[in-house]
């Protein structure tokens, strides 16, 4: 990673006996693209309205480039943000709102209407300058709210879901125009969101948040194939989380009894035998046979029900002893198995998929 | 189902009767204004214009007149001003004891004006300024301040929660997003509420009545006619009265419409 | 959404926060108070000097014809009241229920006019419609009736109260009939309910809190108007609005007057409380 931008330095935020943020600490470098994500209360919103100053930490530092931000009030710094509701002012039509940054600054007239012009165009918005906002669709609002942002070039936008209020296939493409922006202009965004898809296919690192705490900080991959702990494995989704009692763990293998079954995991830090341990196995890295394969980890199931998006389907088994099982496969691949309701069918995967939880 | 029938109708005939007894004093007010009668009565008179002329050429008349737009438009200023800081401070902060901040000025409607006119006059000759058209003028800020208050809250209602935060974001200090957002965003309902108060102030005549001295204003001239005997001048200076207010009621209606066609809170998408 | 809190005197939030309070103070809370101190003042020579004496409360309180004033105006307020919602309310139901949503906007529109012409004027206009050779008594007088003697009686007291009070009160009707839940009504007819029945057990119930606030204030603007008691009603005995201005206006006894206020106001918030605590009040049974 670059040089840090960005430092969250033990920051706590308590609003009267409710601790929305518990000790972060997070490291945002120069033209980073980093989502935070956790569900709705975890603390995501209050730590993007703390870097705008919209909140000020109750402990701890937040500096951006070296300087301390706790009180620097939020029109004194450059962190424009894209709001969720977008916020932008009805009365002004797309060019004056995006000049009002500039005007703010101090700048002549000429020359804002310039570089809200330039910057209008750069999002495709040259055509509808003169618009109302009241007249523009749900996506050229959005484009406006970001030339608003980006206007004055600033090092750092934030990003409060500024997507959830768009339909499904004006996300994506969205999406696209986001990354490209950020790509061109490396400069860091930082984008909160809920939506895992969203973090996923954009960010360089995710911060999962959960009750105010920092659950796991690393790049999608990661974090979708190891995940820190249960609530990100849970929050990630599409995991299976088997929990059992380690019986031998050698050679960078550990075998856990679970109701389910024995399974092998591999591990880099051996667990002691005796002792709780969980792991999860992604639902993409399941295998579905008909009979039973050779395979490290096999265990028989039933299938409950089935769940089509387009291509990828979603299967729910249980195992007779009643745990449940979520397998992914793809369309095309379901075609060769036959599958009816209730017959029992294999799940297989090798011990290298399977990712053992630190801690349990 | 013919009994429904019949009871709608009777229901909508009374609403009708109702309407009639409203209108009826406003109609006939204007009618008797153009009578020649000087005591009016059915078969009516002769079409005449002499009321009007009588009270064109009476100087009184036109002073009170003077008087009371004065007294109209500095209410309408103060209480609107006064009215957009109570609804700003109650939709942006809250602080304690905000109830009692809030009673404050949303209690004088309820009090009746009769005992607001007798607390205002000793009030006033207490602190040396009975007789003056600014008491006249203190006096109806009170009373309007809730209007204009009432008007104005609801337009901040409409008001995207985050588009102050937006502005400071943009790096607008407070007092630039109270000048370029909020004052922007308030605009209709400002002028809507500066008519209305500038309405109610134009019409009042207990309060001015007790507290206007020899400052008297058009409601006040009005009841002292009325209070000497039967004379239809008070119908003209009524239909002149009628079409001021109307004027301004009908300007803060269409604004208030205008207000809700554009720019209402608006969300990311549709 | 507020800025970080501020532990020190913000002065952008002062400036929208104090001038009401400075404002209010002075003309409004000052008045009010002044107006209670003053009840114990004394008027010697026709000048009135401070003092704290129980004088104006003994010689008010204890004459019979403040009290005969007190009962004629709390009972005109009250009849005001009942007579106002009677006629409002088959009105308030046509207008909530029987017409087109369109239809009820102009209403409602209409119904806004009177308050913004002179109110002395409407009354004055009745004056000459209620006299004895008035247009009524004139129309009358073609099929052989009358002349019916209409001024100087409480007859004439009420129709200007109406004046006052009916537009505001058919509004406040009507928004309360227009706001209740009109499943529960129909839900009423198809168990059986008939009508009358329904507007009675159902609709008014449900209506409660709008209804009792129409009344609220068509009580506090009668037991506050002069206008109608004394030119249409002869304030022969005087209300107490009446009465505060013939003894503030002749004789120069304005603490006494402030007494007849402060019983006023008394008067006024008992009502208020009584009729808000009824209308808020949860009904125990369902």
């Amino acid at each position: 990673m670059s040089e840090p931008l960005l430092l969250f330095d033990n920051v706590v935020k308590r609003f009267g006996d409710f601790v929305a943020v518990k000790r972060m600490n997070l490291e945002i470098g120069k033209g980073e693209f980093i989502a935070i994500m956790g569900p709705s209360g975890c603390g995501k919103t209050t730590t993007l309205r703390m870097l705008a100053g919209l909140e000020s930490p109750s402990e701890g530092e937040i500096r951006l480039d070296g300087r301390v931000m706790n009180n620097v009030k939020p029109h004194e710094r450059d962190t424009p943000m894209v709001w969720q509701s977008l916020a932008l002012f009805p009365f002004l039509n797309a060019r004056e709102n995006v000049e009002f940054g500039l005007k703010m600054r101090g700048l002549d007239a000429a020359t804002r209407h310039q570089k809200a012009l330039t910057w209008l165009d750069r999002l495709g918005m040259s055509e509808f300058a003169e618009r109302d906002i009241s007249t523009l669709s749900g996506g050229q609002k959005q484009r406006v709210a970001l030339a608003r942002s980006l206007v004055t070039e600033p090092q750092i936008l934030l990003l409060d879901e500024p997507l959830s209020a768009l339909d499904a296939h004006l996300v994506i493409r969205m999406q696209s125009v986001l990354t490209n922006l950020q790509r061109e202009l490396g400069i860091t965004f930082v984008y909160v969101t809920h939506s895992q898809s969203e973090a996923f296919a954009m960010a360089d690192r995710v911060v999962i948040m959960s009750n105010g705490e920092v659950a796991q900080v690393g790049q999608p991959k990661d974090i979708y194939r190891a995940p820190a702990n249960r609530f990100v494995a849970e929050f990630v989704g599409r995991n299976n989380i088997i929990s059992g009692k380690v019986k031998s763990a050698s050679k960078g293998k550990a075998v856990i009894d679970a109701p389910s079954g024995s399974y092998t995991v591999t591990a880099d830090a051996m667990p002691k035998p005796g002792a709780e341990a969980t792991f999860v196995i992604s639902a993409d890295l399941v295998r579905v046979t008909g009979s039973k394969p050779k395979a490290e980890n096999a265990v028989a199931a039933r299938l409950i029900s089935e769940e089509f998006i387009g291509s990828v389907v979603t299967l729910f088994l249980e195992s007779g002893d009643g745990t449940e099982f979520k397998v992914q496969v793809q369309e095309r691949e379901l075609a060769t198995l036959d599958l009816k309701s209730a017959e029992l069918l294999w799940l297989s995967w090798p011990a290298a998929s399977a990712h053992l939880l630190p801690g349990g | 189902m013919t009994l429904d029938r019949a009871v709608t109708w009777v229901l909508r005939a009374w609403a009708g009767v109702v309407f009639t007894f409203v209108f009826i004093p406003i109609i006939f007010s204007l009618v008797f204004s153009f009578n020649s009668q000087r005591f009016p009565t059915i078969p009516l008179g002769e079409f005449s214009t002499q009321w009007y002329q009588t009270i064109l050429a009476d100087p009184d008349v036109w002073q009170a007149a003077l008087t009371s737009i004065i007294v109209a438009v500095c209410t309408s200023v103060l209480a609107t001003f006064l009215g957009f800081c109570t609804a700003y401070s109650d939709y942006r902060y809250n602080f304690r004891f905000k109830g009692a901040y809030l009673a404050l000025i949303l209690l004088p409607p309820t009090i009746p004006l009769i005992i607001m006119a007798l607390a205002m006059l000793a009030w006033f000759s207490r602190i040396g300024a009975s007789g003056e058209v600014w008491s006249i003028i203190a006096a109806h800020t009170v009373l309007t301040a809730p209007f204009a208050m009432a008007i104005i809250r609801l337009r901040l209602n409409q008001m995207d929660e985050n588009l102050e935060a937006a502005a400071w974001n943009l790096g607008a200090s407070e007092w630039a997003t109270m000048r370029h957002v909020v004052l922007p965003f308030c605009k209709p309902a400002i002028i809507s509420a500066a008519c209305l108060c500038a309405a109610v102030s134009f019409d009042e005549f207990a309060i001015a009545w007790f507290v206007s001295g020899l400052n008297k204003t058009v409601p006040v001239v009005i009841l002292e006619i009325v209070t000497g005997n039967i004379d239809p001048q008070v119908n003209a200076i009524g239909t002149f009265v009628f079409l001021t207010s109307m004027t301004l009621v009908v300007a803060a209606q269409l604004l208030f419409l205008a207000r809700t066609a554009r720019g209402t809170k608006q969300g990311a998408g549709t | 959404m507020n800025p970080p809190e501020k532990k020190s005197l913000d002065l952008y939030a002062m400036t929208w926060r104090l001038p009401v309070i400075v404002w209010q103070t002075i003309f409004f809370v000052g008045p009010l108070l002044f107006m209670v101190a003053m009840s114990f003042f004394v008027v010697k020579n026709y000048r009135m000097v401070e003092a704290f004496e129980f004088t104006n409360w003994e010689k008010m309180l204890g004459r019979g014809y403040f009290w005969d004033s007190y009962l004629l105006t709390l009972g005109l307020a009250s009849l005001s009241t009942v007579v106002a919602m009677l006629i409002a309310f088959p009105a308030a139901y046509a207008l909530a229920f029987k017409v087109s949503d369109s239809a009820r906007r102009w209403a409602i529109f209409l119904l806004i006019i009177p308050f913004f012409t002179s109110y002395l004027v409407r009354t004055f206009s009745w004056y000459v419609i209620l006299a004895e050779s008035g247009v009524i008594n004139a129309i009358l007088g073609y099929v052989g009736l009358g002349p019916y003697t209409m001024l100087n009686t409480k007859f004439g007291t009420i129709v200007g109260y109406m004046t006052l009070t009916l537009p505001l009160v058919v509004i406040l009707q009507t928004f309360a009939l227009a706001n209740i839940d009109t499943r529960l009504v129909e839900a009423a007819h198809n168990l059986g309910c008939k009508p009358f029945a329904t507007v009675w057990r159902v609709v008014i119930p449900l209506a409660k809190t709008g209804l009792i606030i129409a009344a609220l204030f068509c009580f506090i603007l009668s037991f506050g108007d002069f206008v109608a008691p004394y030119y249409l009603g002869g304030s022969k005995p005087p209300t107490l609005p009446i009465l505060i201005i013939d003894t503030t206006k002749s004789g120069q006894q304005w603490p006494r007057a402030a007494v007849v206020a402060i019983m006023m106001m008394v008067t006024l918030f008992a009502v208020a409380f009584a009729a808000l605590t009824a209308a808020y009040h949860k009904r125990g049974r369902s």
